[in-house]
């Protein structure tokens, strides 16, 4: 990197707001998708939105690509850095400048964490909604890369119905406002492709976010089932009785096992467990909770736990929550996949994972938002066997094909990154795939703003074209322009 | 010369008559059911009514993929048999087709509880001006791969593509349905009743303002038990607030919506929608009932969610300085006021507006003219 345009990032963010030591750049080479590391050539933590947009620009001007990133908990390599680019890092941009209650809005920087929003409103009887695991320390700008989701979703939807404006700075430097406070800007929908265009379309420096009022009653019960297919009948049975539940989550023996063993939630010792959460009007939660507790047993659940009060629902979620860094409880490495099946092949993928199972020789936990079909099957191994962390990594990759299969999609929370694009191809064809880059061009021509990732192969955008007539040899299929 | 009509039947068809149509650099205006915008001076239409093929209802997803040509109250009809539906209430649903119901992102009062198109949308497919058909999104609810075109077509207004069929998260019919009518004798009242009402631990699928006379309509699609003990809450909180109050259901509920809807959407006169933050609803309908003193008004909207529907009868001539008188006073309160074919200001994002259109149509071949960004 040219010494001066590092002298011009310092000026830009400070000499505290840029890092070049090698040994302060290694934090930032990887996000939670730690097998995939690359060193930028510097990382700068701008504290305002113009500092953004300097950098963004001096980028520009000197064709170096950049990388934002928010709190590094992406599991897709989203985050990734460029090798001899620039990694923006937006964790000092972490206030939440508004907070409008009445109008159940707040807006906030790109490095407030998720969990913090809900904080600051709770004592309004308010919350955000979109409550991926990582909350605690995930940031809303993250969120808003990969359109996180969360155990809730099935009912309240993913960060893009949450989040109703953004300010963001294009990758030619330009700030813009896509949405607003007020609903229905006129104008494209370009904020819902942001929202989970993970970073590659530009950098979202300030957000205004929804928020919802507590709902005034909460019921949740914990099923045990014999059999992973019991406790799938009581979903579909519960869908198709028309409720819609908050939540729905389920739990296999393996995960089961390994939650047990790091978080002691008390759960039965059985094939699957359910989670079940109601929220709604007391009146109508009432009536409905009922009628999934009879369904779950007609299902054939063999213990029905309904959790009281507040301590009791905690500890069942903890149990849920802590099934993924639980497995470390029963196996030294393991490998979590994120795909989709539609609901209704969840029975029909689940059996084909056992399969897989059985003839791979690596035991799978699978634990899944079975209401909305989003699998996280987690493929055990030992990375001291030679081999077996690649093994796991081909039956994860197997997974993802069932999915596909199963008409579903190849990631439902955790994006697709640098760890899924070689996937894109086969959930897309060419010309899905050239319709999105259509986008990209528009917002990024030049191909500067988190390259090489989301799409299998880096397309150059090309000017747009002229008046364009077609040959008449052209016309008649004797010839294609190249 | 008046304009070729085209009807394809499928995908690749539209596709076909979009890429020759930019071969010919000839104007293609995009038709549904023309229930919203009328044909502008074109060489083109290019007519969705022959894009009906059978709704594709999964009923334990959840989720069903709809044809861009068939309307609304058809698509449901299916839906329903299995106590389902696409819970969108746009005006004109009889006739309103689904295509053109993405184009406009239009919605109707229920847009309170279950949102607009653009949030029920998970999947799309769309012919492009280059003769190729593309997907994006899938069937399942959840899913980050990609970029979400389907959101980007919501809203558009057949600037960009034109969508042949559409994928939707669908919802439970409810058991049971009924609607408390409040009437108020201050305009601006309707608004601090929504705001109560929205605060409180009601979950209505709609709350509607009125006027004239001065309502509000507040409608709970739930449990029979539910409903009721919902209707009793608001209903001590329209009384709290010197609300008069009255119950309809079945058919007299029907009834009641249809009437509502027919105040803005039926009847000639400029169909203005003011969009500001709920809590400044209520200086809005003040204002509105200033500038209207002499004009033949009817009022509706989301007043929870800051949206108000304003229908200017009568002398066409004195309803453009009302509707600046509202825009500026809206953009004052960092809202926007549209009117069919107005959109205002874009803001600063119009420039990357229209570098998207200009990737998607560079020679402006669909809906030219219609909308600011292209």
């Amino acid at each position: 990197m040219d010494p001066s345009f590092r002298t011009e990032l310092a000026r830009i963010v400070g000499p505290d707001g840029l890092i070049n030591d090698a040994s302060d750049l290694l934090t930032y080479e990887s996000d939670a998708l730690t097998h995939l590391r690359s060193t930028p050539a510097a990382v700068v933590l701008p504290t305002s939105a113009e500092d953004v947009q300097n950098v963004v620009r001096l980028c520009r001007r000197h064709g170096v690509p950049f990388v934002a990133r928010g709190h590094g908990t992406g599991l897709s390599g989203g985050a990734l850095p460029v090798k001899d680019g620039v990694l923006i890092g937006l964790s000092r941009m972490n206030r939440i400048l508004d907070v409008d209650i009445p109008n159940l809005r707040a807006v906030v920087e790109p490095g407030v964490t998720n969990l913090e929003i809900t904080k600051r409103v709770a004592a309004y009887g308010c919350y955000y909604a979109p409550d991926p695991s990582s909350q605690v320390v995930c940031s809303i700008g993250g969120n808003i890369a990969e359109n996180s989701g969360g155990a809730h979703c099935l009912k309240y939807g993913f960060t893009v119905h949450h989040v109703l404006g953004v300010e963001a700075v294009l990758p030619n430097g330009d700030l813009v406002h896509l949405g607003g406070s007020v609903l229905d800007t006129p104008g494209l929908d370009l904020l819902g492709v942001i929202v989970g265009s993970e970073g590659t379309l530009a950098i979202v420096t300030k957000a205004t976010v929804r928020l919802l009022r507590r709902a005034e009653k909460v019921m949740l019960l914990l099923a045990g089932f014999p059999s992973i297919d019991a406790a799938g009948q009581a979903v579909s049975d519960i869908i198709a009785g028309g409720i819609v539940p908050a939540a729905v989550e389920m739990m296999d023996r393996l995960t089961i096992e390994a939650a047990e063993a790091a978080v002691h939630p008390n759960f039965p010792k059985t094939d699957a467990v359910l989670i079940v959460e109601l929220d709604g009007p007391a009146s109508e939660v009432d009536e409905l909770f009922a009628i999934v507790e009879t369904i779950c047993r007609k299902s054939g659940a063999t213990t029905v736990e309904i959790a009281h009060d507040q301590a009791q629902r905690d500890r069942i979620w903890k149990g849920r929550k802590a099934a993924f860094a639980a497995m470390g409880r029963v196996s030294p490495n393991y490998y979590v996949q994120d795909g989709v099946v539609p609901r209704t092949k969840l029975p029909h993928v689940l059996r084909r994972i056992r399969d897989l199972e059985a003839r791979s020789g690596l035991r799978i936990g699978n634990v899944f938002h079975a209401g909305d079909g989003n699998l996280h099957p987690l493929i055990c191994y030992d990375a001291a066997i030679p081999g077996q962390a690649e093994h796991a990594e081909k039956v994860a990759a197997e997974i993802l094909t069932y999915c596909i299969e199963a008409g579903g999609a190849i990631t439902g929370e955790h994006g697709v990154g640098v760890d899924k694009k070689g996937y894109m191809p086969k959930m897309f064809g060419e010309h899905d795939l050239d319709a999105m880059q259509l986008v990209r061009c528009a917002f990024d021509p030049t191909g500067i703003c988190n390259p090489g990732k989301v799409f299998p192969t880096p397309r150059l955008c090309g000017e747009v074209p002229g008046p364009y007539r077609q040959h008449p040899l052209e016309r008649a299929g004797l010839a294609e322009r190249f | 010369m008046p304009p070729q009509i085209y009807e394809p039947a499928d995908a690749p068809a539209v596709a076909a008559v979009l890429q020759a149509a930019a071969v010919d650099r000839l104007g293609v205006f995009v038709r549904g059911a023309a229930t919203k915008i009328a044909p502008p001076p074109c060489d083109v239409i290019l007519s969705t009514a022959k894009l009906t093929p059978a709704v594709d209802h999964v009923a334990g997803d959840l989720v069903a993929t709809l044809p861009a040509g068939m309307p609304l109250d058809q698509a449901n009809e299916v839906l329903r048999r299995e106590r389902q539906w696409l819970p969108l209430d746009p005006p004109r649903g009889h006739r309103a087709t689904i295509g053109g119901i993405i184009a406009a992102n239009d919605s109707g009062p229920r847009r309170h509880r279950f949102g607009a198109p653009r949030d029920l949308i998970i999947g799309i497919e769309v012919a492009l001006v280059d003769g190729r058909v593309a997907k994006a999104g899938g069937r399942v609810v959840k899913n980050v791969a990609g970029y979400d075109l389907s959101k980007l077509m919501c809203g558009s207004f057949g600037t960009l593509a034109v969508v042949t069929s559409a994928t939707f998260k669908l919802s439970p019919v409810a058991p049971f349905s009924q609607t408390v009518v409040a009437t108020v004798s201050d305009l601006r009242k309707l608004s601090d009743l929504a705001l109560a009402i929205s605060a409180a631990p009601v979950t209505p699928t709609a709350i509607e303002l009125q006027s004239p006379p001065h309502r509000l309509l507040v409608r709970f699609e739930t449990t029979e038990g539910s409903a009721a003990a919902q209707t009793k809450r608001a209903s001590e909180i329209c009384g709290q607030h010197g609300a008069t109050t009255g119950i309809v259901t079945g058919q007299a509920e029907a009834d009641a919506w249809r009437a509502h809807e027919s105040r803005i959407f039926s009847g000639a006169g400029t169909v203005v929608k003011v969009a500001v933050l709920p809590t400044d609803v209520g200086e809005m309908l003040s204002l509105i009932q200033q500038l209207t003193a002499d004009v033949e008004v009817g009022i509706s909207g989301r007043a929870a969610l800051g949206i108000v529907l304003v229908r200017l009868g009568g002398d066409a001539g004195t309803h453009e300085p009302i509707v600046d008188a509202l825009r500026a006073a809206a953009a004052a309160r960092r809202g926007s006021v549209v009117t069919r074919g107005d959109f205002g200001s874009l803001g600063d994002a119009e420039p990357i507006m229209r570098a998207v259109k200009a990737r998607f149509d560079p020679q402006h071949v669909l809906n030219a003219g219609l909308t600011p960004w292209g």
